[in-house]
């Protein structure tokens, strides 16, 4: 028996183009700092949507967030260009900073406002702008996903500017003509003729499109300063904590391979996150009920996602499916989560939470330290 | 010190989600209990459409005292009516969404303009600071998702649309259902009633339909995508030290701009 040469089940493979995992001879897991996925399938390049001048315009108006587009704003850019016929073009005005190409989805042309950033409550100057660019390119269609982080606000005040009676709101499904939203609370589908204004529900377009846009980068209109009725007195310092995890922007969660709960509750205090917990851990009675995160606990859609000791079965990946970033810490290389997170550290759970704490602290500090200096 | 501004709740009629049952709209009756906590006795609540509607009933249970309703037919806008009536109002405080008919949300937006005024949505707390001789500010703490709220000090009149979960506390009591009454306000145009576009109704037994792009691709390409699933997976650090590998999760948040550190 032991003269038999055990082969490492997990032994790195590269994915062939048609789909086949073929086998890297050779090489041994355990070496270095390794990408789990080696090769992509081939990336093949996807033809301009339209290659006619434009003589009709769809707009998309979106705030972005920490520089990126989420997953409702993409999908308003995209249904600008999925509904837009080919001497249509598509422009994608986006408020705030932008560190991202959008091209991708279908965005011929890209306005990108740094200054009306979705942290400050500024709707007048916002108006005021849109204002200018709606008179620039007359746009047929104007789509803006339906949140509350500053775009469902906007497009309301848009849509009562223009009192446009047809306009829909909270949009569920919409073709080239129609365009349905939900009413009494949902029972029924009231189906009306495509407006001018739409409010995108999320979930109601596809973001993968076969076609990419030109992307040309335009500036922004210059607009002269607008007196703001409304005074923003800012955010208000919330201790992440306290807030229901469905509502958490960071979440530090525990399963099985956490021993020590004060150390799980150190690193969230550090980082300034929210604590949940798998369901092995809140079954054990670490953790209450209502921190448990999976199928038959809650749903979060953090951005930043820390899997600390959990293996990931389905039950709890179905819980994040809508975090962002997911950086798992695992003893084992070949949990399921590895396959989802963006980041895996394979080690101890708790000699790696310490070092986390040590270095976050001594990251704060240097910061406050650098500050003091200028 | 209160009187020297008037609020006005509006009221819309509710219907429970699932049994259909004639109810106060939630969002709306914490509206009303918000207009109640800054304005005390002197909230007037108002309801545009029959006055036989009978969830004004619950409405009457939870506080409102005397409702005044403007009778509007089923389907015609009621923002020229409201605007009329509620002119000289200070504060005009209503629930986001309705719960019965569209739910747009979009009625302060059109009332705020119709009278040219300021619209704060999403309130989940107002406070009212200054005097009659400066003016009065309203300070608003408005709900952003992620756990965040903001604070927004406007200046009065002002219509404020209030988030469902606004701390009030709703107290149901059946002596104050017998004792309210509901008083029917004369007509306050004359113009002539814009009749809403056509929309068409089905009942929403199916999901909706996800808008796709249609691709030219052949019928082996999308039996590919179909059956090969993409290469998914991150970055994966095996080797080195407990500090090292610490970096590497502070650079990966650094690179994200997931902290501010």
């Amino acid at each position: 028996m032991s003269g038999v040469k055990r082969i490492d089940p997990r032994r790195p493979y590269r994915l062939s183009p048609s789909g086949l995992r073929r086998i890297v001879l050779g090489e041994s897991s355990g070496a270095g700092l390794r990408f789990g996925a080696i090769a992509h399938s081939h990336e093949k390049v996807k033809p301009r949507r339209a290659h006619e001048l434009a003589k009709f315009w769809h707009m998309a108006i979106a705030h972005s967030n920490r520089g990126r587009l989420d997953d409702h704003a993409r999908e308003a850019v995209a249904a600008a260009a999925i509904i837009a016929t080919l001497d249509t073009g598509v422009v994608a005005v986006i408020l705030g900073e932008l560190h991202e190409d959008i091209a991708a989805l279908g965005a011929d042309r890209i306005v990108v406002i740094p200054e009306l950033d979705v942290a400050r409550f500024q709707p007048m100057r916002e108006e005021a702008v849109v204002q200018a660019l709606l008179d620039e390119y007359r746009p047929t269609h104007v789509f803006m996903p339906d949140n509350m982080l500053g775009d469902g606000d906007l497009g309301r005040r848009l849509i009562a500017k223009h009192d446009d009676s047809k306009a829909a709101t909270q949009v569920v499904e919409l073709d080239r003509q129609h365009v349905s939203v939900r009413w009494n609370g949902g029972a029924v589908f009231a189906k009306s003729i495509l407006p001018r204004f739409l409010l995108l529900a999320p979930g109601a377009v596809d973001t993968d499109l076969p076609f990419v846009g030109r992307g040309e980068t335009m500036s922004p209109p210059q607009i002269s300063n607008v007196t703001e009725i409304y005074n923003d007195l800012g955010l208000e310092p919330t201790e992440m904590s306290n807030i229901a995890l469905e509502e958490a922007d960071f979440i530090v969660s525990a399963g099985n391979g956490v021993r020590n709960v004060e150390t799980i509750d150190t690193l969230a205090r550090t980082l300034g996150a929210a604590v949940g917990a798998s369901r092995v851990a809140v079954d054990e009675g670490k953790f209450p009920r209502d921190k448990q995160i999976g199928a038959s606990g809650k749903t979060v859609s953090a951005t930043t996602y820390f899997a600390i000791g959990i293996s990931g079965a389905v039950q709890h990946l179905q819980g994040i499916k809508s975090c962002r970033h997911v950086i798992a810490i695992n003893r084992d290389a070949g949990a399921p989560i590895v396959k989802r997170a963006d980041l895996t550290i394979i080690g101890d759970a708790e000699e790696l939470m310490q070092a986390l704490i040590t270095r976050v602290e001594q990251a704060r500090n240097q910061g406050e330290a650098a500050e003091v200096e200028r | 010190m209160r009187d020297t501004f008037t609020v006005a709740a509006l009221i819309s009629a509710g219907r429970h989600p699932v049994s259909g049952t004639p109810r106060a709209c939630h969002v709306d009756a914490v509206a009303m209990a918000l207009g109640r906590w800054i304005a005390g006795d002197a909230l007037r609540v108002v309801h545009a459409g029959a006055a036989e509607e009978p969830s004004l009933q619950d409405y009457l249970a939870l506080g409102a005292g005397t409702i005044e309703v403007l009778p509007i037919g089923a389907g015609n806008d009621p923002v020229p009516e409201l605007a009329t009536y509620l002119r000289d109002v200070d504060i005009i405080i209503t629930g986001n969404n309705a719960e019965r008919g569209r739910g747009s949300g979009l009625l302060p937006y059109a009332l705020a303009e119709a009278l040219k005024r300021p619209v704060v949505s999403n309130a989940l707390d107002v406070r009212l600071a200054g005097s009659a001789e400066a003016g009065w500010n309203a300070e608003i703490r408005q709900f952003l998702p992620k756990g965040q709220r903001r604070r927004i000090a406007c200046p009065l009149p002002l219509v404020i649309s209030v988030h469902p979960r606004a701390q009030v506390e709703l107290k149901y009591a059946y002596a104050r259902r017998v004792s309210g009454r509901i008083e029917i306000v004369a007509s306050q145009t004359t113009a002539a009633p814009v009749i809403a576009p056509e929309w068409t109704m089905e009942t929403a037994s199916r999901r909706p339909v996800r808008l796709k792009a249609q691709d030219g691709k052949s019928a082996h390409a999308r039996m590919q995508s179909a059956i090969v699933s993409e290469a998914k997976g991150g970055v994966v650090a095996f080797e080195g030290t407990t500090v090292d590998k610490a970096q590497v999760m502070l650079n990966y948040l650094r690179e994200h701009r997931l902290v501010d550190f």
